[in-house]
């Protein structure tokens, strides 16, 4: 019952924002959106082709991001693993960037997606395959990789001879401008692969909790599941971060969240993370478009600027949704 | 039948098992005990493929556990480790679930009882005492659907009455099952199983 009216709230409020943005922005809509249906003018091109894919956008990838922080931090077993800690945001950021700087594809391509994808999960496997333990060890290690792909990246932009490349620096702060139609078809099949990954892995994620010896006892054999889960993130994150840049703080934040209200179980986590995720994130962009009007804040910024600060109160508030025995 | 054939194992420089040889059968059980360091919780790292034999074979049903997958040799024995992880805020009842419902015993609820586990159901995991999450851990395994059943150190932090329960639980699960218990204190206890290995 609880989780009903959870779910019946969250889409609610999903769908008031998601009405909000297409009626909100720069450009003061002259009627109804709902008039707007199947119209050729200003305001409806305003609405279908700029605000209606970022919206739709806000939402698959807010869901993306929420979805990968359960499952990063399920399986990397630490309540602070999120993906752009732990290098699979830099990752994909370094393999988009390589690809643009060098002239080989352009941004919101497939090349530059499936490019962006494989990047973010070689890094993953190597952040695995260095770190010295679970607990800060690997989160260390995590960012360092992270501060050695970004710093590449950067390097990469300074040198390229490309004109306009520099403007590619909206990326470290991770701004839905750009997307459009195309870019959100694009990157969809992209995210829905890798939220059925995850959701294939989320009743082992539960039963791999309890630790390693125990669940290779119970059947799961950990070394597969640890490898489907970063294939599931990478496809996650890479999509995301080619289309969006990196985003800060959602995928720590929702997990944290959800945790509070339905408890920590993944099978049940990672449809309601999805939910908050979309949520976060559409707020957080009509937000960052509106706030300032005609000015916009760059998005990375504001979801650090609120998200760091509720994860603050959420910790303080419940401690022992993660007990640590490191 | 769990059969250990000419088995060897070392650790480092510390050769912990030489050619040995052992056997559980369906029907019985077996206490096995001997001091700290005697390579017990080795001997159930083994059995349960988590550790590979320096030479040997180990299987269970005439299969090589080296040949069984995670899930495979899961559907033929259950282990309850001495510890497991209790981190995340599960109540007792979801960790009940976590396996699914066909790696499952059909009805749990007489274990749950026996175990002292039923008013617990809903607490959350990381709020019991290490007792009760023992508890806890001895249900998930003693629920995993299995032809024989290992339990490594049961009873180390159970009360008398407890253990006389979890003995119980054993000379019950043994008219159909092959169960190997691991203990380091084997005085109050041994004349509950049908035959006690003891490891130097």
């Amino acid at each position: 019952m609880k989780k009903l009216i959870i779910y019946l709230c969250g889409f609610a409020l999903l769908l008031f924002l998601f009405w909000l943005s297409l009626d909100i922005g720069i450009l003061q809509l002259h009627r109804s959106i709902f008039s707007l249906i199947g119209k050729h003018d200003v305001d409806a091109t305003t609405v279908w082709q700029v605000r209606f894919p970022r919206a739709l956008g806000a939402v698959i990838i807010g869901a993306g991001l929420g979805v990968a922080g359960a499952v990063a931090q399920g399986i990397f077993q630490n309540p602070l693993a999120e993906p752009t800690l732990i290098g699979l945001s830099s990752g994909a950021t370094l393999g988009t960037i390589a690809l643009i700087a060098s002239g080989t594809s352009i941004y919101g391509t497939r090349t530059n997606i499936a490019a962006a994808v494989l990047a973010s999960a070689l890094t993953a496997l190597l952040v695995q395959w260095l770190a010295p333990g679970k607990g800060f060890g690997f989160l260390l290690t995590g960012i360092a990789v992270s501060a050695i792909l970004t710093s590449v990246a950067g390097l990469l932009i300074s040198m390229s001879p490309k004109p306009g490349i520099q403007s590619i620096t909206f990326w470290d702060f991770g701004s839905l401008t750009l997307l459009n139609n195309a870019t959100v078809g694009m990157i969809a099949p992209y995210i829905e692969v890798g939220v059925i990954i995850c959701f294939m892995v989320s009743r082992k994620l539960d039963i791999y909790s309890l630790g390693e010896n125990s669940a290779h006892y119970m059947g799961v054999n950990p070394k597969r599941l640890r490898l489907y889960a970063i294939i599931g993130l990478a496809f996650l994150i890479g999509a995301s971060v080619s289309a969006v840049g990196s985003i800060a703080f959602i995928g720590l934040l929702v997990p944290h969240i959800v945790r509070l209200l339905i408890g920590p179980a993944h099978r049940k986590m990672l449809s309601l993370s999805a939910l908050v995720g979309a949520i976060v994130l559409l707020l957080a962009d009509l937000l960052a478009r509106t706030l300032f009007r005609p000015n916009e804040i760059p998005l990375g910024l504001l979801t650090s600027l609120l998200g760091a600060p509720a994860l603050i109160i959420l910790l303080r508030v419940r401690r022992a949704s993660w007990v640590s025995h490191d | 039948m769990i059969e250990i054939k000419a088995l060897s194992f070392a650790r480092g420089a510390h050769q912990i098992y030489r050619q040995f040889n052992e056997k559980l059968e369906v029907g019985e059980a077996v206490l096995l005990t001997g001091p700290n360091g005697s390579g017990k919780s080795t001997l159930i790292g083994l059995i349960g493929g988590l550790l590979k034999p320096d030479s040997g074979i180990i299987s269970i049903n005439e299969k090589a556990v080296s040949q069984l997958s995670a899930g495979e040799q899961a559907s033929l024995r259950s282990i309850a480790p001495q510890r497991r992880s209790f981190t995340l805020a599960f109540t007792v009842a979801e960790v009940l679930e976590f396996l699914p419902k066909k790696r499952r015993i059909k009805e749990n609820d007489h274990l749950i009882a026996q175990l002292g586990l039923t008013d617990l159901l809903t607490k959350k995991v990381t709020e019991l005492s290490i007792g009760q999450q023992e508890r806890v851990s001895l249900a998930l395994a003693l629920s995993q659907a299995a032809d024989y059943y290992l339990l490594d150190e049961p009873f180390s932090a159970q009360d008398s009455q407890s253990t006389g329960r979890i003995l119980e639980i054993v000379s019950e699960l043994k008219k159909e099952k092959g169960v190997l218990v691991i203990s380091h204190n084997q005085d109050a206890i041994a004349n509950s199983f049908d035959r006690v290995i003891s490891l130097a």
